[in-house]
């Protein structure tokens, strides 16, 4: 699939945004002591709306006819994409009570202001397993068709948004907390478990051939001609491919960037290092989610002369 | 244009952004709204012109912009259907490339260069009068006037002798007068659109070497009949794509010679005593007797029996019962079919030459066994076992399964006949086997096995299509004699029988700018247009003043060997002036032959003239039915445009040609229309053969009707005339037919047409090269050896000239090309949706052989002939024969013509193949250097005799090459835009309801 | 009622007609216009609603070439309509028509991703996707001869390899031909259960030899029939 950039960065963005609210207020409802400060919490809140707001904004910019975008509320029925939306904008009011109650009462919060915080906290994993289920829920594309999909997003999210969260609270208080510390680290492993299972999980051939395609099942296919000469919109579309030992080197860059650098520069515990960390995760996600298109292969390459996708 | 700006101006708005209750919902109970307002539409028909298959159209217009354009449900020829081109006439209408007014090459600027002013049309008609005029007045064949892809050679030959040139010829020279030829010397009648399948009743259909072909829409509707009907379709070629991916097998040949597969073929029939004696007896000259007496005057010419009442001898016969000669051509007779199976008889002339059936010499020769399927397998590369097998199938097709359709009908002499016995095998052949230098006799040779099945113009057979068959050849001969300010005595093309017909001169030099009719080609029945631009440049035989072109795209795609065309287009004499000195073309698009001519004058497109497709030049009949159509115009131009039918009755006025002058000398007609009404021919007999009679309701022959046009606005643009059940069969020999024929004026007289298996005719000639023939005779020993060799009076296969002139090794591959279903030749590029079809060609190897090769798939190689070298991306493939290449045809362009962008894909990638054919035979520094690479006995261009060698191009060679400086759009060209969005009213969106969309679930 | 095409991959030979005849009737239908960038340049590229694709099968020398036209399939389970955030993308429930409502779309593209057959092609112009309207605005059209009520492809097809209709109806032509040609769906794995269905190449008609008779080697050995001209 061709990586649509506008793409990449409302999935990493928001995604890093939503992991950062539940985490955030988890961690602040089960007392856990650095979260307890109200700039903290404030920080994390705000950082958490403007990658949100980044994202949604970002990712409207892939839509040809935008002014019709505010139509995608109207099938909340069947449509992820409509569902994502929907939440996404559900979302805001709650985050806001929630800051909103921190900045007027500081970290002890309670009653509505609390509540608004865990239907916050909820509605920001929703939006993100509804974002993840457009690609789990495409038949069409079988890298994507599984529920390591919906797992890689959360994890991934959840991980990227204990950086920040780990960020945040040592920039504010100038020191980093161990325990955030700890569930960076866990993340960042689990993060690594899960996409490194993906990454074998594609890697082996399963689904149609250009022979179910065709319906010629008994003998080799070969395409002779598409019909036209020069790329259309499906080829543009799902016609992307990558070099196989650029995709090696993507991979291993990925991996080396979003987990393993992250990994050993939080292990230092120095603030600045933990900034450094929570960035080059967010740029390895980057790389994660541009190989997570440019390794899925759309069917509709079958009738364009692939043998397997 | 201002068309197409409009379209674009209204993409702001496409939609009717209201809700359904604003679009008037119809009074049906679809719930859907009114689509579009049909008050405001016209329907016209008219026929379609994005080729030659003519198809009829209904025309939807709004506002004078096109809706949409559909088959006539009720025409002849496409009975409905259209293909991909004539849906696409909407982008052809609206095309950037049109011509917008007259152009002149502005003084001081090199021909090319398309550098242009804007004329006024007086201007131009003034300046073409002038040149004319003068010409005329002194020296006619200064003019040579050919035309391409055009649909009224009968209108512009009969130009061409008013004006007094015999330099006058269409594309046919180049196209397919092998199989026009081959029919017509044959049969009466022939492939090339004089002739049909029986796609009703044919059991087993062989085509051969076609990929479209003119007939595109009823050869694919044949197609389907014969699937649902269950029959075997075989195709014939060296590669598998369109029609030959659905046969029923598919004969990989290697081309050139099919020539050898069929008379091989023939061989295993022969073997197998499997023909039809009936009809070789009945129908043809098989029966005739030839003396035998080589060496010696008269050798292979039929023995005639004495001149009766100034009737000159009748070739004779032996009688079986009456045990003596007799003629040939009496009814009732028993003419024996071998005369050397005759008991005790010797058959020798009373001056005792030796006598043999045409048939004694025809099983002598092809049982031979040079023809024996095992010797032809190592040529055409078809198996023998093949081989054998398809001739046995053919066989038990036509005599085991033969259908007899009970219809009482009089044959040639007057005797009823119950019924026509049908033999349903049938074939198709076209440019595979034109478009070599040994196409004419291969095609005779295809004919020959139908011959010997029995299968010509018989239920289940190959139809004859009226104005055809007629005698053997049409009785036209062609002109020689030319004089000042008169018209010539005879058309400028003919059909020549004995080297007396030649258009030479005493030396036996040739009389034709194209050498038609010389010794080089003899019988070269179209013209050779592809030699004009090199014989005048050359001034062999001799320098011509204006050459004018209609509709031919000689500057590049039409030409062969077009690098050099180019330079000769350009070449000047010393004192500067063209080696052709004036070009005039009539174009309707900024094509490659606009930049290289003097005089351009812009044509209207097919939507907007009025035209015919007359009957008597190449109609539109079916073989059950004489028919004929017209073209009216259905949009208004919006352009300084006059169609060339206009041109050329304007100018035979102002020239004032005899048949366009009345007694006092003015002006007989006053448009094309009313000389289209009024011309007679002879008699009754007009351009158009419907609706005729001061009424309109007299058919075929009639006076002439006033109100011609109207009948056939009336009758959706085209004139059908069924022909009874008892003249649809058998024509060559049917009176009710031939009575009918003489009176349409078809044909001249009522005799049976007798179909010639030996060609006489070709005998002739043969003997004036081996020095036997009293008349014209060849001083040249190449012309002697060339009519030994190739007019032989029964068909023969012979290795292409090309392939007899290189060096096989170092040339291992045949290049042939292939029409793409989607493009007409150079029309189509300019057509939006087409062009995004294809904008590119490839050059089409085997996979197998490639890789032999070591060529990779999608990689840039160089090929390379004896004539030059291109630069191509190859595409590999399984469906091709292992020795040859191929690609599709007119694909590559010239940057900058036909209103594409220099970095048009056509430009820069896309090539052109003709750059490796020449239009001369391989140099080897003999006579035959200068001799046209073309079939020795017609002049068809050999354009698929081409061999070449395939090399890979170097790293980062990439891209087609030769490449030629951008020629520039027409001047006042509109810009062509960089979106298109064409529709002839605001879309009418179809709205899904708010309350739909939120309650509906996953169904 | 389940309206949809048949295509006889048996006679179809590759010419491209029902595809410009889709794209001249549509760009001036309901769905059109279909833009096209670069008309007249370097990679055109436009909308269309219906592409011809060739493939052989099987290797040479005994391969076979097939032209497969791909349209709208007209899912019967059609995840491009439901993964459609907007509501323009719809399967009508009268006949089961899929269409784009040009006026909702906002050119997300998913329902293309979500379409197997590669049925939905965004416009460069309009920025809304456009897809195969089976001619809705033909077929219902009592304005038009009956006989013309008739997708503008399958009026068109000069190998009539086209056929319309309803595949609920076990009548219907459409519904003969799937039974008697023994009619394929493409990639049914996928579960989408498209409507459109393609007829694989029949069986080749068997034709007998003439069985040899007596081998001739000359013309001597040949015998004059008496038969009167
Ligand atoms: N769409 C479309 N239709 C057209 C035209 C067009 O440009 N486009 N052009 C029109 C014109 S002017 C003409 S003359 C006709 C020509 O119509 P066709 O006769 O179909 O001409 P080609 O396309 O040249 O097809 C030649 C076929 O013969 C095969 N072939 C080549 N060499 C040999 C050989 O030695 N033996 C055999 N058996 N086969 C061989 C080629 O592979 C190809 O399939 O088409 C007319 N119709
Ligand atoms: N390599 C190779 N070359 C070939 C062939 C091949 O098989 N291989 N085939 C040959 C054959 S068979 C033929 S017939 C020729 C065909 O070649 P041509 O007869 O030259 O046909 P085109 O090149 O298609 O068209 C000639 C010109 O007609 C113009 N034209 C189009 N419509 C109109 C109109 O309405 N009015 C006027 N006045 N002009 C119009 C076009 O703009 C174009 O410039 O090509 C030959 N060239
Ligand atoms: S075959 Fe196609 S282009 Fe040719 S006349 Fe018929 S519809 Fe027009
Ligand atoms: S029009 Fe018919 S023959 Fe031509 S491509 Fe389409 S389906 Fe095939
Ligand atoms: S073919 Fe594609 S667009 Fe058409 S219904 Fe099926 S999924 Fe949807
Ligand atoms: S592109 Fe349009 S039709 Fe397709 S899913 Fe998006 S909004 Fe729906
Ligand atoms: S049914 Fe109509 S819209 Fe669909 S492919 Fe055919 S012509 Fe195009
Ligand atoms: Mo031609």
């Amino acid at each position: 699939m061709h990586p649509a950039f506008s793409v990449l960065v409302f999935t990493v963005m928001s995604g890093a945004g939503y992991g950062l609210t539940t985490l955030m207020v988890l961690g602040h409802l089960s007392g856990l002591s650095q979260l307890q400060d109200s700039t903290v919490l404030l920080s994390g809140g705000v950082l958490s709306f403007l990658l949100i707001s980044v994202g949604l904004l970002s990712s409207t910019l892939h839509l040809a006819n935008p002014k019709n975008a505010w139509r995608s509320f109207s099938r909340f029925k069947t449509s992820w994409l409509s569902r994502e939306a929907v939440f996404a904008v559900l979302y805001y009011p709650f985050l806001l009570i929630y800051l909103a109650g921190i900045w007027m009462n500081g970290a002890e919060i309670g009653g509505v202001f609390l509540l608004a915080g865990i239907i916050a906290a909820v509605l920001a994993m929703v939006t993100l397993f509804c974002t993840s289920m457009i690609y789990a829920s495409l038949k069409t594309i079988r890298q994507w068709n599984s529920s390591l999909t919906p797992v890689n997003y959360i994890a991934l999210g959840l991980m990227s948004g204990s950086l920040l969260l780990a960020t945040v609270q040592a920039v504010v208080s100038g020191d980093l907390s161990s325990a955030l510390q700890q569930l960076a680290l866990g993340l960042l492993v689990l993060g690594a478990v899960v996409k490194v299972i993906y990454l074998f999980w594609i890697g082996k051939p399963a689904g149609s051939t250009i022979n179910t395609a065709t319906g010629f099942t008994q003998a080799s296919v070969r395409l002779l001609d598409q019909g036209h000469s020069s790329n259309g919109f499906l080829n543009n579309e799902f016609g992307y491919t990558v070099a196989a030992n650029k995709l090696v080197r993507l991979r291993l860059l990925m991996l080396v960037m979003a987990f393993v650098v992250p990994f050993l520069l939080l292990l230092v515990s120095s603030s600045v290092l933990t900034v450094v960390a929570a960035l080059l995760v967010v740029a390895g996600l980057l790389v994660e989610r541009w190989l997570f298109f440019a390794e899925a292969r759309h069917v509709v390459r079958l009738f364009h002369g692939d043998q397997t996708v | 244009m201002s068309n197409l700006k409009s379209n674009l101006t209204l993409l702001e708005s496409n939609y009717l952004n209201v809700d359904q209750s604003a679009v008037s919902t119809r009074n049906d109970n679809s719930g859907l709204p009114v689509f579009e307002d049909r008050d405001k539409q016209e329907t016209k028909y008219t026929t379609c012109y994005m080729c030659a298959c003519r198809c009829g159209i209904k025309v939807t217009v709004e506002d004078n912009k096109v809706r949409f354009i559909q088959g006539n449900p009720n025409h002849p020829v496409n009975k409905g259907v259209l293909c991909a081109k004539g849906n696409s006439g909407i982008m052809k209408q609206y095309s950037p490339a049109k011509l917008s007014s007259p152009l002149l090459r502005k003084p001081g600027t090199e021909r090319g260069a398309s550098e242009f002013e804007e004329i006024s049309w007086e201007q131009a008609l003034d300046i073409l009068e002038k040149r004319l005029a003068h010409i005329r007045a002194t020296d006619p064949k200064q003019l040579a006037y050919f035309t391409g892809r055009d649909q009224m050679q009968a209108f512009t030959g009969m130009w061409a002798s008013q004006f007094g040139t015999i330099n006058w010829a269409a594309h046919g020279g180049f196209c397919s007068v092998n199989m026009a030829a081959g029919g017509l010397y044959t049969m009466g009648h022939a492939f090339w659109e004089f002739g049909d399948p029986d796609w009703e009743n044919t059991k087993y259909f062989m085509m051969w070497g076609v990929a479209e072909d003119h007939a595109s829409n009823p050869i694919k509707l044949g197609l389907k009949r014969l699937k649902e009907r269950g029959a075997k379709f075989v195709a014939i070629n060296p590669v598998r794509t369109g029609y030959q991916a659905i046969a029923d097998e598919w004969v990989a040949i290697r081309p050139g010679t099919d020539g050898i597969l069929a008379l091989s073929m023939a061989h295993v029939l022969l073997k197998n005593q499997l023909i039809d004696d009936e009809f070789l007896i009945r129908y043809t000259n098989s029966a005739q007797l030839v003396v035998n007496t080589p060496g010696e005057m008269g050798d292979g010419l039929f023995y005639r029996g004495p001149e009766k009442d100034g009737k000159p001898g009748q070739p004779q016969v032996w009688d079986l019962v009456k045990e003596t000669f007799v003629d040939a051509n009496l009814p009732d007779i028993t003419p024996a079919l071998f005369g050397s199976a005759l008991e005790g008889v010797d058959l020798r002339t009373p001056e005792g030459k030796p006598l043999r059936t045409a048939m004694d010499i025809m099983v002598e020769k092809y049982m031979d066994d040079q023809y024996s399927p095992e010797v032809a397998a190592k040529e055409c590369g078809v198996a023998a076992e093949d081989i054998e097998r398809l001739a046995l199938e053919m066989a038990h097709v036509a005599f085991k399964e033969s259908i007899t359709i009970d219809v009482e009908w009089t044959d040639w002499a007057g005797r009823k006949q119950d019924k026509f016995i049908g033999r349903p095998v049938s074939m198709h052949a076209m440019r595979g086997i034109s478009a070599h230098s040994n196409g004419f006799q291969t095609c005779r040779a295809i004919h020959l096995l139908q011959v010997l099945l029995g299968t010509v113009d018989c239920p289940g057979g190959h139809l004859a299509k009226p104005p055809f068959p007629k005698h053997i050849p049409p009785g036209i001969k062609p002109a020689k004699e030319m004089a000042p300010n008169t018209p010539l005595k005879s058309p400028p093309l003919g059909f020549p029988t004995c080297p007396e017909d030649l258009v030479i001169d005493a030396e036996g030099k040739p009389l034709r700018i194209d050498k038609a009719y010389s010794w080089d080609a003899p019988i070269s029945c179209h013209g050779l247009m592809h030699m004009v631009i090199s014989n005048a440049v050359k001034g062999d035989p001799y320098k011509i003043d204006t050459l004018m072109l209609f509709m031919a795209n000689m500057a590049w795609n039409s030409s062969m060997n077009t690098a050099q065309t180019l330079e000769m287009l350009c070449s000047k004499e010393d004192d500067g002036e063209y080696k052709i000195p004036f070009i005039v073309c009539s174009d309707a698009f900024n094509s490659e032959m606009v930049a290289y001519s003097d005089l351009v004058l812009p044509d209207t497109t097919y939507l907007e003239r009025y035209d015919t497709i007359s009957m008597l030049d190449r109609p539109i009949s079916e073989p059950h039915a004489a028919c004929d159509s017209v073209r009216i115009p259905v949009i208004k131009p919006d352009r300084d445009v006059v169609s060339w039918q206009e041109v050329m009755v304007e100018m035979a006025g102002r020239l004032g040609f005899p048949a366009f002058t009345d007694e006092e000398g003015g002006r007989k007609y006053d448009d094309y229309k009313d000389f289209i009404i009024n011309f007679e021919k002879e008699p009754g007999i007009g351009f158009l053969a419907g609706y005729r009679g001061k009424d309109g309701d007299k058919s075929l022959r009639g006076e002439p009707n006033p109100r011609q046009w109207e009948a056939y606005e009336e009758n959706e643009g085209f004139f059908e005339f069924e022909l009874g059940m008892n003249q649809r069969y058998m024509r060559h020999a049917n009176r009710d037919y031939l009575e009918l024929a003489k009176e349409a004026g078809w044909i001249g007289s009522t005799e049976q047409i007798v179909i010639e298996l030996y060609s006489e005719k070709l005998q002739t000639f043969r003997l004036a090269g081996q020095g036997l023939y009293d008349g014209p005779m060849p001083t040249e020993e190449h012309h002697k050896e060339r009519l030994v060799e190739y007019f032989d009076p029964l068909p023969i296969y012979y290795m292409p000239l090309e392939e007899q002139r290189i060096d096989r090794e170092e040339y291992p591959y045949h290049a042939v090309n292939q029409r793409p279903m989607f493009m007409y030749h150079s029309w189509d590029s300019q057509n939006a949706w087409l062009r995004q079809i294809m904008s590119q060609n490839y050059l089409y190897m085997n996979r197998v052989a490639a890789e032999r090769d070591g060529i990779e798939d999608m990689s840039w190689v160089w090929v390379e002939s004896h004539n030059g070298k291109i630069r191509a991306q190859v595409k590999l493939m399984e469906g091709t024969n292992e020795q040859t290449v191929w690609t599709w045809n007119a694909i590559g362009k010239r940057a900058g013509a036909w209103g594409l962008s220099e970095d048009a894909n056509e430009a820069t990638d896309g090539f052109l193949m003709n750059h490796l054919i020449s239009e001369l035979l391989p140099q080897k520094g003999d006579k035959i250097d200068r001799v046209t690479n073309s079939d020795p006995i017609t002049g068809q261009a050999a354009w698929y005799d081409l061999r070449v060698k395939i090399t890979p191009a170097a790293p980062g060679e990439t891209g087609s090459w030769p490449h030629f400086g951008p020629l520039k759009p027409q001047p006042n060209a509109k810009p062509s835009p960089d979106m298109l969005s064409y529709t002839s009213h605001k879309n009418v969106n179809l709205l899904r309801t708010l309350s739909d969309i939120l309650t509906r679930g996953e169904k | 009622m389940k309206l949809g095409l048949v295509v006889d991959i048996d006679s179809c030979v590759g010419c491209h007609g029902c595809a410009t005849a889709c794209k001249q009737w549509n760009t001036s239908g309901t769905i059109g216009p279909l833009s096209d960038k670069d008309p007249y340049g370097r990679d055109p590229n436009g909308a269309w609603l219906n592409r011809i694709r060739t493939y052989e099968v099987d290797d040479s020398p005994n391969s076979k070439t097939v032209h497969m036209p791909m349209s709208c399939m007209h899912c019967e389970d059609a995840a491009c309509v439901t993964v459609c955030p907007t509501g323009a993308s719809y399967k009508r429930t009268e006949d089961g028509i899929v269409l784009v409502d040009q006026d909702k779309c906002m050119g997300c593209n998913l329902c293309s991703w979500a379409c197997p057959y590669g049925a939905r092609e965004l416009d460069p112009q309009a920025g809304t996707m456009k897809k195969c309207t089976l001619c809705i605005d033909r077929i219902y059209d009592e304005k038009l001869p009956e006989a013309e009520r008739q997708p503008a492809c399958v009026l068109t097809c000069p190998t009539k390899s086209r056929t319309f209709g309803d595949f609920d109806d076990p009548n219907s032509e459409v519904s003969k031909l799937v039974r008697e040609r023994a009619g394929k769906q493409l990639m049914p794995e996928l579960g989408y259960n498209p409507v459109n269905t393609y007829l694989p190449p029949r069986n080749k008609p068997v034709v007998e030899m003439y069985q040899p008779t007596s081998l001739k080697d000359t013309v001597k050995g040949w015998v004059n029939k008496v038969i009167a001209r």
